[in-house]
């Protein structure tokens, strides 16, 4: 009778959690379907049973009308998280391998100081920073540029990528970067050529991470651009205003996390439950 | 004279791995290294390597300083205790790499791989992956990629050491033969154990807590050890030493005198370390030294017995399988004609 | 690895990401301390020294003390009720659960979804008229309730958009701890006759320390940042009933332009925050591992 009762118990608390997590997309899904008579009636929750549904929101996202054009801000943050997050997985992977395989010492400072350095950096509230970058961009001319922000964001997730890294390369024996370096290979040569094709699996992870934090920035973004240079977040959130265009707000909320909820499932295959823990430390 | 290692010495938290070691390894000759877990066997290899930096101390070959050539200038061949090939190439790709790395054609390179894969009998495994493979397997291909180059030097850390009883004899005589072909090149070998060191070497260097005990030929350092040290570390089990005395013509061990043999009898009246190895005692009804059994264990056909006398504890290694209870008393007989005198130094004064 | 010829690629290794990051967060960071002993504002901007008068300033400022105490509340309460339901619905599901990977899938997703964007949704989910919470609540018969506008409920508000966003991530962290837990504990509870909670207590709270002290901080860390989501939600309001150290810097700042006070406030919060997380991380571990015998 109990494991009976257990089970009951069991689902019935994650079919409750799961109702939690999924209602604010299937209500922004629904509002994105609405028109202004549909949001101004009351709530509704079923198209053709309680409103007429519409892709006014969704073609409002293209230029259309009470248009807001998503395309470019789309763009910007493509650019962006893809530019910020590619140089950070480079330089972090780099910066990862030398910490997990050399000692350095820089004056007092040992490998784990440096590496407490890189990850301090997520310790930052963005304010502290903002104040300075935007005086910063003003005097490089970089203000509402992607450049500029590509800068940013790289300081946003170098950290992230050593952090992966890191842990990554201590779990690969340092005898076979040693093998490959008695088998003639420079410390480069060794990276490239044996330590890099085995670490496929970090680098995804290390990847897939720096793009949802680069995609999922708003502060630095809303600071550091004006119009050019607007990205995602900060065109939904421009949004966010008044209520009448729910429409467009819902649709350009759910074109926006679309991608992230595809990097979800990518994150899910490659962190097996074993080294879940182990890749989020 | 090839390689010559002088004065080389290297420390860290205050651990000393190598200290003022001195040594030559030829051409054409396998020498092994014999010391203890942490006796700086490893530490050795990795500086030969080029791994690891001394602290001070100089490496020559052939009269010309290799300190500062870096590994991977350095051309060395080198089979690691745990098993490592790389894991995302083939087993041919894993051989064939250091050939590449080397300039060698693709053609050429393969050809040569197979050839080497063929010689460690792994011809049929060369599109595996190494994971695929058994530890001994495993272990044959890190072999092969380490001949397959024809180094100038190879070097092998204890590589048998992870693998079961059976294959690790069996592997043993299989690098015999291998090594056999070797007549170019510097091969050194570290063990912990003195029947691989001693079926192996051409020549053998004792290491203990990083320095080096004794340089010789297998004879040598097993019929003269220069030292207790040496004579614990080169037999298996370790040489009983037992302190004792010669007095009045007689050798003494706690309150027991047993007759001086021959090859003793010109030994002073002092102290001394006595050695007897575990196969020179027995148990005999007729002795008058007795010990209490505390140990025993079987291991084929033998039996070795752990014994505590009045002088101190003994090994026993006796043929056939013997089930004796614990605590009991053994009379032990000793072959005192084997016995080895040591000073009370350690300083080997008379072997048998 | 550090035998000869290491030198020049150690540091090509590590150099280039290092001297960017110095470049990046250093810079910035030691001008802010440099600005602000300044009066840097939007009338007379630039660089002059004004000793400190900002920090003088800055300890009679009550709407910033209040900030701080208020984003104490808030990041405290959120990140501990996060704990308790991803533990509660870690335990539940450590045994195993049908369609284990598709739920582990749709509780990354909020973690993973941009918190503004997702703030946006909710604020129309909050709307006490044409929104669905008061609406769907109602139909139990609860509320109406001034989900933004009432300074209480506003607070409570922003509590539920970030336990609703970083409960799946205690709860998938603490589900890894417990998987990876050893059995033989539990059998040696077992043997001695320890019911359910003594079983839990004595075994599986302590096994799940460090996992649960590493969650903890890493959660802290970041509420002690909130300041999107208020912004979004609340505008700080209503008046500063919501308002977060964050947030309020940011109007002094970069919407009033007195960047060297602003400034100085920032240097403070940093300071207090580093100072909080780091007591708050012995805490923890005095709480869950106890007084080292």
């Amino acid at each position: 009778m109990m494991p009976k009762l257990y089970g009951l118990l069991k689902y019935s608390v994650i079919l409750l959690w799961s109702a939690f997590v999924v209602a604010p997309f299937l209500w922004a899904l629904t509002t994105s379907f609405k028109t202004a008579n549909g949001v101004t009636g009351g709530p509704t929750y079923i198209p053709w049973l309680q409103y007429e549904p519409s892709l006014t929101g969704w073609r409002s996202l293209f230029g259309g009308a009470g248009g807001i054009d998503i395309v470019k801000p789309y763009l910007n943050s493509i650019v962006v998280t893809g530019s910020a997050s590619a140089i950070s997985l480079v330089l972090g992977t780099l910066a990862a391998y030398g910490l997990s395989r050399f000692d350095y010492r820089v004056g007092p400072a040992k490998n784990a100081d440096v590496l407490f350095f890189f990850i301090s950096q997520r310790i930052m509230p963005p304010i502290v920073l903002a104040i300075p970058f935007f005086l910063m961009l003003q005097f490089l001319g970089l203000l509402d540029s992607l450049l500029g922000l590509i800068l940013v964001y790289i300081a946003l997730l170098l950290p992230i990528a050593v952090w992966v890294m890191i842990d990554f390369f201590n779990n690969i024996p340092r005898q076979i970067d040693e093998m490959a370096m008695l088998d003639g290979c420079t410390p480069f040569g060794a990276f490239f050529r044996v330590i890099l094709p085995n670490s496929l699996p970090g680098i995804i992870v290390a990847g897939l991470f720096c793009i949802i934090f680069g995609w999922n920035d708003f502060f630095f973004a809303f600071t550091l651009t004006f119009t050019d240079a607007q990205l995602l977040p900060v065109a939904v959130v421009a949004l966010n205003s008044s209520v009448t265009p729910w429409w467009s707000l819902s649709a350009s909320a759910l074109i926006s996390v679309a991608p992230l909820v595809l990097i979800a499932f990518l994150v899910e295959r490659f962190l097996s439950r074993g080294n879940l823990a182990g890749a989020i430390r | 004279m090839p390689l010559h290692l002088e004065n080389l010495s290297l420390a860290r938290n205050g651990v000393r791995y190598l200290d003022r070691v001195d040594a030559t390894f030829r051409r054409g000759r396998l020498t092994t290294v014999i010391g203890r877990t942490l006796a700086g066997k490893t530490t050795l290899l990795r500086t030969l390597a080029g791994l690891q930096a001394p602290d001070s101390g100089d490496l020559k070959l052939d009269g010309v300083s290799i300190a500062s050539v870096p590994v991977w200038k350095r051309d060395v061949a080198m089979v690691y205790q745990q098993f490592i090939n790389y894991p995302h190439l083939s087993v041919l790709e894993n051989v064939a790499f250091p050939l590449l790395r080397r300039g060698l054609k693709a053609p050429e390179a393969q050809l040569r791989a197979e050839a080497t894969l063929a010689k460690v009998g792994l011809s049929g495994f060369a599109a595996r992956r190494p994971s695929q493979l058994s530890g001994g397997q495993q272990q044959r291909v890190a072999l092969a990629r380490a001949l397959a180059r024809e180094a100038p030097i190879l070097l092998l850390d204890e590589p048998l050491v992870n693998l079961d009883y059976k294959l690790r004899e069996q592997l043993r005589e299989e690098f015999r033969g291998l090594f056999a072909e070797e007549t170019k090149a510097i091969v050194v070998y570290t063990t912990t154990e003195p029947a691989e060191a001693m079926m192996l070497g051409d020549e053998i260097v004792v290491m203990h807590e990083g320095r080096i005990l004794q340089v010789g030929t297998p004879v040598d350092v097993f019929e003269r050890p220069a030292s207790t040290a040496v004579a614990e570390i080169v037999n298996d089990p370790p040489m009983n030493i037992l302190p004792g005395a010669v007095v009045d013509g007689r050798i003494a061990l706690g309150s027991y005198r047993l007759a001086l043999p021959a090859h003793l009898s010109r030994l002073a009246a002092a102290d001394y370390r006595f050695g007897l190895r575990a196969t020179d005692l027995h148990v005999d009804p007729a002795s008058e030294i007795a010990g209490s059994l505390v140990f025993a264990e079987i291991s084929g056909s033998e039996t070795f017995l752990h014994v505590e006398t009045a002088f101190g504890p003994l090994a026993l290694q006796i043929e056939g399988i013997h089930d004796i209870a614990l605590g009991t008393q053994v009379p032990i007989g000793f072959s005192t004609e084997r016995l080895f005198a040591f000073a009370a130094d350690g300083a080997l004064v008379v072997a048998p | 690895m550090n035998g000869s010829g290491f030198r020049a690629y150690k540091l090509a290794f590590l150099l280039p990401g290092l001297l960017i990051l110095l470049a990046i967060i250093l810079f910035p960071l030691i001008f802010t301390i440099r600005v602000s002993f300044s009066s840097w504002d939007a009338i007379t901007p630039g660089l002059n020294n004004a000793g400190g008068i900002n920090y003088a300033k800055l300890f009679g400022d009550v709407r910033y003390w209040q900030s701080l105490g208020r984003l104490s509340l808030m990041a405290v309460g959120t990140v501990l009720l996060q704990y308790l339901l991803g533990l509660g619905l870690a335990l539940l599901v450590w045994r195993e659960v049908k369609l284990r990977r598709f739920f582990r899938v749709l509780f990354l997703v909020p973690m993973m979804t941009t918190p503004v964007v997702m703030s946006v949704v909710w604020r129309t989910i909050f709307h006490e008229s044409l929104g669905p919470a008061n609406d769907l609540l109602g139909m139990v018969g609860l509320g109406p309730f001034q989900w933004l506008t009432s300074a209480s409920t506003a607070i409570v508000s922003v509590m539920i958009v970030e336990v609703w966003q970083w409960t799946p991530f205690m709860f998938l962290l603490l589900l890894a701890g417990l998987l990876s837990l050893p059995r033989e504990p539990y059998l040696a509870a077992a043997i001695d006759g320890a019911g359910p909670i003594r079983t839990f207590f004595n075994v599986t709270l302590p096994l799940l320390a460090p996992v649960s002290i590493g969650a903890l901080i890493i959660r802290l860390i970041e509420a002690s940042k909130i300041m999107e989501t208020v912004y979004v939600l609340t505008s700080g309001g209503p008046g500063t009933a919501t308002e977060t150290t964050g947030y309020y810097i940011y109007i002094r700042g970069l919407r009033d332009f007195e960047i060297g006070y602003a400034s100085a406030l920032s240097i403070t919060y940093l300071v207090i925050m580093i100072v909080a997380l780091t007591i708050i991380a012995k805490l923890l571990v005095k709480v869950f591992i106890g007084e080292r015998t």
